[in-house]
């Protein structure tokens, strides 16, 4: 039988990505509202998106014959019905779920994460600021279940792809809430907006990738509210918009981290994958830490997540 | 789509952009209004490092931040702002200011446009460093 073919439905946005982001742009810029752009904020997020592409082109093939092997040694085979590519479409979408969650909470996976989270503006070109680094994390194996269980893998990619190209557009302030019932099921630009908060209240939150639905299932669901606006970016923002410092710099920084002297090999192995903000000494907050100073600044905060 | 046309695209877009926002005035280091806001901008990067003093800049696009975890610096950054306490710092007069040196690989460097008394008074107030 012959492999499916599917567009590279990713390459095929790019215009559609360069025209929304030019429509964002004018809609901001004649209404006065809806978002905010910075030229250097913006160039970086376009670089970090053009060598996420280089990056996929130039290592994409790993993962492919990681796949390619699975597929090989799958006895299953679900075909290519539509009904089998929307199935793939919403397990793959959970898969998205738990990948970004890890990308969250542990380190060596935030280390290729945290670049797009670096930009303090929220706009389309922040949705751009892509990893170059997703490679190193070895969360493909992630998608091996998907393989395993009979589907292509160029069914998992082009609905990999598709996922990618639905969050472009939640990248905005110019959206305010969506329909209710829309807001219930799918993510939008508000529920991506806490994500990309770093406000304590925001932290871990609405990792769904299309269908917020997941997040409201695991307990990660969090609203976003009029009375704490979002404050975008970094708990620590980066003071360079160097693409090379952005894309690198939790990498070298888990490397300082586990070199350092006088540590157990447990501590140098927790350094690499605890949760972003573990030190051995206490010296660092982990997001746990923070909303808890919050909790006790605050007092009783009703719009929390559970601990 | 074809490989070249797709560099095309990609390269054309990005700096078809990027001449936009700048053409727009997006490129702009706004100032801070005062020197609460300085603080404010402080606090958000260091929450729990309580400003003892808060030197503004005459250009107001930064501000000296003395604390009792040593001195630091909250600078305007593109349309926002970002601070580093000055741990390790190297800190050296160059034409615009002060030229400072960090052991942070993601802020490695900050030059402060400061008048000749300003540069005095910074480089006093941060002890032998300069």
């Amino acid at each position: 039988m012959t492999d499916p073919i599917y567009p590279d439905v990713v390459q095929l946005a790019v215009p559609v990505f360069i025209a929304l982001i030019l429509a964002e742009l004018a809609w901001i810029v004649i209404r006065g509202r809806g978002g905010r752009y910075e030229t250097r904020d913006a160039l970086t997020s376009l670089v970090m998106g053009a060598g996420n592409v280089a990056s996929g082109i130039l290592l994409g093939f790993v993962g492919w014959g990681f796949f390619m092997t699975l597929w090989a040694i799958t006895p299953l085979d679900l075909g290519t019905s539509w009904a089998v590519v929307a199935l793939c479409f919403v397990l793959d979408d959970l898969r998205y779920y738990w990948v970004h969650r890890f990308g969250h909470r542990i380190r060596w996976v935030w280390a290729s994460h945290v670049n797009h989270h670096s930009s303090q503006h929220y706009n389309l070109t922040t949705a751009l600021r892509q990893t170059w680094t997703g490679a190193f994390t070895f969360m493909i194996v992630v998608r091996a279940p998907l393989i395993l269980l009979g589907f292509h893998p160029a069914m998992v990619l082009f609905c990999g792809g598709l996922n990618l190209i639905y969050q472009f557009w939640i990248h905005t302030e110019a959206i305010g809430r969506m329909p209710r019932w829309v807001e219930a099921v799918m993510n939008t630009p508000s529920h991506h907006r806490v994500h990309h908060g770093r406000n304590p209240r925001y932290l871990d939150a609405n990792y769904a990738g299309v269908f917020i639905i997941w997040d409201r299932l695991f307990g990660t669901f969090v609203a976003e509210r009029a009375d704490d606006p979002v404050d975008y970016g970094l708990v620590r923002n980066l003071g360079t918009f160097n693409p090379l410092r952005v894309a690198f710099h939790e990498w070298l920084a888990i490397l300082r981290d586990v070199t350092q002297p006088g540590l157990t090999l447990r501590q140098r192995l927790l350094y690499a994958v605890a949760p972003p903000g573990w030190s051995h000494d206490g010296s660092r907050e982990t997001s746990e830490a923070i909303k808890a100073r919050h909790r006790a600044e605050a007092g009783r905060d009703p719009g929390m997540p559970a601990e | 789509m074809p490989f070249g046309v797709l560099i095309a695209l990609v390269m054309c877009g990005i700096a078809g952009i990027a001449v936009l926002t700048h053409a727009l005035g997006l490129s702009a280091r706004a100032p801070f209004p005062d020197t609460a806001a300085a603080r404010a901008a402080w606090l958000r990067e260091y929450p729990a490092l309580a400003p003892a003093d808060v030197v503004m800049s005459r250009d107001g696009r930064s501000a000296l931040i003395v604390t009792a975890g040593g001195p630091g610096v909250v600078w305007r950054f593109g349309a926002d702002s970002t601070a580093r306490l000055l741990t390790g710092a190297r800190v050296r007069r160059c034409a615009r200011g002060l030229d400072i040196r960090l052991p942070d690989f993601t802020a490695p460097r900050i030059v402060l446009d400061l008048s000749a008394e300003e540069t005095d008074a910074w480089t006093r107030s941060l002890g032998n460093a300069a």
